[in-house]
């Protein structure tokens, strides 16, 4: 993988418990939960729909390109719970994301957790 | 009510009330106004101590529910008794190459069909408990299911069409909600990693509070097609006093195949 994916290993002393509840729509069979990567990118649209959130990141890779990738969030009601607004992350917004890649190899993304560029940190599965 | 009492005041002031000479005419006016009043005090009174006494009988569960903690498997240690389709149907669900694509998975969930029970419970999204006089209600999230439990005595109707929640009846036990849920077709799982059942399938719950925010639903699944002996789970949910059900749609933005 050619992008700048940082293994982030520390994560896991963040990660939630093995008994969390991480995908409620989409079996978590499909993405990769043993290795969870954080990524760095700018947002070029969100999605605030049912029954997923989705935002689309531009990632540079390690040749100056640009892949980009589909973040997969909660529903809008349980991000809700967990603090999110409709109105937080806008096209152009540098964003970090930690999640699970999807185990196809597919420029998909399930999170974990996001970083807005202020610094606030926000749980992408709203079970808090 | 404020503009009836200012026509009072205004029949008082304008000196009406001093000049009415014929007592017993005004008294049993006043009477005949205030006898409905009376007449609707007793009948509201009856079906609504009656409805007192009938909730205070039994133990309410009502609020916002949410799993306390999620396992893929509905058995987290052991294969349930399976019959022999059932455990070949299993197995192949549990084929990595179907598990490749999270836009293209198995799970009928993720093409928006219902849960089913007890999975609609075990989902990662809160449901509510509204006690009713004849019934429990359960107000599932996910999909904005409903379920009834009805409470006040009847029986499983005798030509049941199979559907996802199928049909279920009540009772109170002590502080235990006994359900008894029959009907269901097979178009389900058991859990997210693809237990099956067949129409056959009969549940037994047994719902009690284990403290103020702790409820326990123990459910046992008797299906002979599908497996050789009833077996029996548990699962805990605490209150979420904060919450409540919001709206969720399965199809607006369903990125699945």
């Amino acid at each position: 993988m050619k992008i700048r994916l940082v293994f982030a290993w520390i994560l896991v002393l963040n990660c939630p418990a093995v008994s969390r509840p991480l995908f409620a729509h989409h079996s978590s069979s499909s993405y990769d939960m043993e290795h969870p990567v954080i990524m760095k990118g700018v947002v070029s649209n969100m999605e605030w729909t049912n029954p997923h959130v989705f935002i689309y990141l531009d990632v540079k890779d390690d040749n100056g390109g640009v892949e980009q990738w589909r973040v997969e969030g909660n529903s809008p009601n349980m991000l809700v719970r967990a603090g999110w607004k409709k109105e937080m992350i806008k096209a152009g917004d540098q964003l970090a994301v930690n999640g699970a890649l999807a185990k196809s190899g597919s420029k998909v993304m399930r999170l974990i957790s996001l970083t807005l560029a202020n610094g606030q940190k926000f749980d992408g599965q709203g079970f808090k | 009510m404020g503009r009836v009492l200012n026509n009072f005041d205004l029949a008082w002031k304008l000196g009406a009330w001093p000049t009415v000479r014929n007592h017993s005419i005004l008294s049993a006016f006043l009477a005949a106004l205030a006898l409905p009043l009376v007449i609707f005090a007793q009948t509201a009174q009856r079906p609504e101590a009656a409805k007192t006494r009938a909730v205070s009988a039994v133990p309410d569960f009502s609020g916002v529910w949410f799993i306390d903690e999620y396992h893929r498997n509905l058995l987290p240690k052991e294969d349930p008794p399976f019959q022999p389709w059932a455990e070949a149907k299993f197995k192949e669900l549990q084929s990595e190459k179907l598990h490749q694509d999270p836009d293209d998975g198995p799970d009928p969930t993720e093409r928006c069909i219902p849960p089913g029970i007890p999975r609609t419970m075990l989902q990662p999204f809160p449901w509510e408990i509204v006690q009713a006089r004849d019934r429990v209600i359960m107000i599932f999230e996910y999909q904005s299911l409903i379920r009834q439990i009805f409470t006040d005595g009847r029986g499983h109707p005798k030509d049941l069409e199979p559907t996802y929640m199928g049909n279920a009846i009540g009772k109170f036990e002590g502080d235990t909600l006994v359900i008894d849920t029959i009907g269901f077709n097979d178009k389900t799982w058991l859990d997210p990693m693809g237990l099956p059942h067949s129409d056959a399938m009969h549940v037994v719950e047994r719902i009690r509070r284990v403290d103020h925010d702790t409820l326990v639903d123990e459910y046992t699944i008797d299906d002979p097609k599908a497996y050789t002996k009833s077996w029996t789970t548990q699962r805990t949910f605490k209150l979420k006093p904060e919450w409540q059900i919001q709206e969720y749609v399965c199809s607006e933005n369903n990125k699945v195949k």
